[in-house]
């Protein structure tokens, strides 16, 4: 007997991760192979006939999972009855702009698509936020839908997770599915920190730690981390474009985790509401390593936290305070 | 026991169906859950650091089943060991060209690839050529590649017949999964002959063709026809770019379908070496109904074929005919 369709939106529909996002979806990367679903697609009236084009696509695909498109401009109707809510629409940072002017836009798009999604979204809707600043888009998502609890409003870092696992596997020149346990704290910016002093390797013999594989603590410290954070724009130099492929693969891969669970052993990276613990600052949305079990995320305890890392977990928690200040200045 | 990784070849790597269609291999969508894939990406020097920035995303994604990532401006570096090739890459018609300088420069490009292809690839090579004038494109690799079974080359038609089917469902609002045995006939142009006569509908009482279910045989063989063949402009006309979404998922059927075998009671359409069935010309690559099993095609014979019917098959016929008589001039 086949599921019932799952509704899952996507806003920013029309744009480059929307384009990488939707036949994911449609093909069951996000929710599974026989999971139904109806994409809810939304984007702003400019972009009005390209999401109408991609509406069209997905059609001209004949995906059998796909049971059917709502491509609307209307944020109501994009959030009636959601399940899912993965949000990449956003104001980019166009040149000349100050950080001031970026947070100030988007803080009044995730207050409005907080309304939006509170009321008209199905219960238990989970939330993801893409666009950037993630973290503190996620944030005042949150504080305007006071009624969608705060563990259902995530941020993505298993973009900057995935990618440090691809640089740990590259340096050891072994499969990145034999790696795991990467762990990035705190805001999706350059004060990530991608921290390996969990992770381990699947080796003939065993699972061996990173550090001890690797014999290369300068470059775990440095150059390693600098690349996993800087990640981002390697890739628009490269490509003239953002990273879309790799954003639209790591969405389907936190929501697949978040609702189908973690393989057993493994922890994954994940912007959530934080409630102070390894002393990061309560009240934001900071990435932590995450088992995720029966559709809730679980914050993975007692990990030793080194005098290196410590730094750097603060760093990322005091920038995430300070995106928080800049966001209430721009509401008031 | 995890099965060897297959190699993938796509060429035009670098662009946008090409970025479409990685991480649908890297999925599991062509070749299935279960088969791991190495990735060979070819495109030319001018987009060799755009192709690297492809690459470096397939590794941030860190796909479990992708198992190596070949990035190339080197044709025989690409081709070496691939056992399925996707051809996107070739020379795009520009504003102001006839169509015989678009053939012309596609003619030299798929004659060389031939080449490479047929020197360096693994035996039983299967390829699939999108690139357009794909049915003629396909021919010329063909004969340049005489070592390579003429069987195991073939062109994108599945695209139509995917939008085919998509038309069908929206006209009846039935499931798209319910529709199935749609024709597309002939080459991958504007007479291509999308054909229904054989077409059905799983309705709650049993299968029901689509002509009865329809009702409505002036759009049939009218507006419906005009619509799949145009599609494409359709799709430009509102995303400004052309198709890479849909093509790129249609490239993935067509070579699943191929290798692991279409449905009991279902065909697809292929562009493939004509041996003359339905008095289609002989000698070209032309799109017929065709069931797969193991790993091989095999035309679907004895549809009754009307006398509308005749007249498109022919029409169509003709053109590839011309095609390939304009492909060889271009060679002399």
């Amino acid at each position: 007997m086949a599921k019932e369709p799952v509704r899952v939106l996507v806003t920013g529909a029309a744009g480059q991760i929307g384009y990488a996002l939707v036949p994911m979806i449609a093909r069951g990367v996000m929710l599974g192979a026989d999971q139904p679903v109806i994409l809810h697609m939304l984007d702003i009236p400019p972009a009005a006939e390209a999401l109408n084009g991609v509406k069209m696509e997905l059609v001209d695909a004949a995906f059998p999972l796909l049971k059917g498109v709502v491509a609307t401009t209307d944020v109501v109707e994009a959030c009636t009855g959601v399940n899912i809510a993965v949000m990449v629409g956003g104001f980019p940072r166009k040149e000349g702009m100050e950080r001031k002017d970026v947070m100030s836009k988007n803080v009044s798009i995730y207050k409005s698509q907080a309304s939006a999604l509170e009321q008209h979204a199905a219960p238990n809707c989970k939330v993801l936020v893409v666009a950037n600043p993630a973290n503190t888009n996620a944030l005042i998502l949150k504080e305007f839908a006071p009624s969608i609890p705060a563990k259902n409003i995530t941020c993505l870092t298993r973009l900057d997770h995935n990618r440090a696992l691809g640089q740990i596997s590259e340096k050891l020149n072994v499969q990145v599915s034999d790696v795991k346990n990467v762990i990035i704290w705190g805001n999706h910016s350059s004060t990530q920190y991608p921290d390996v002093n969990h992770a381990t390797v699947k080796t003939p013999s065993a699972e061996k730690p990173v550090r001890e594989l690797v014999k290369d603590d300068a470059w775990l410290n440095g150059e390693f981390i600098t690349t996993v954070q800087q990640r981002g724009a390697a890739i628009i130099k490269a490509r003239k474009l953002s990273s879309a492929l790799s954003a639209a693969s790591a969405a389907c891969d936190h929501i697949r985790d978040w609702v189908l669970g973690t393989p057993e052993g493994t922890w994954v990276s994940m912007g959530v509401y934080s409630d102070g613990l390894y002393n990061a600052p309560a009240g934001v949305i900071y990435s932590f390593p995450v088992t995720c079990r029966n559709g809730e995320w679980t914050i993975v305890q007692g990990l030793v936290i080194d005098e290196f890392s410590r730094k750097k977990l603060d760093l990322t928690g005091a920038e995430l305070t300070e995106e928080k200040e800049l966001a209430y200045s721009c509401l008031s």
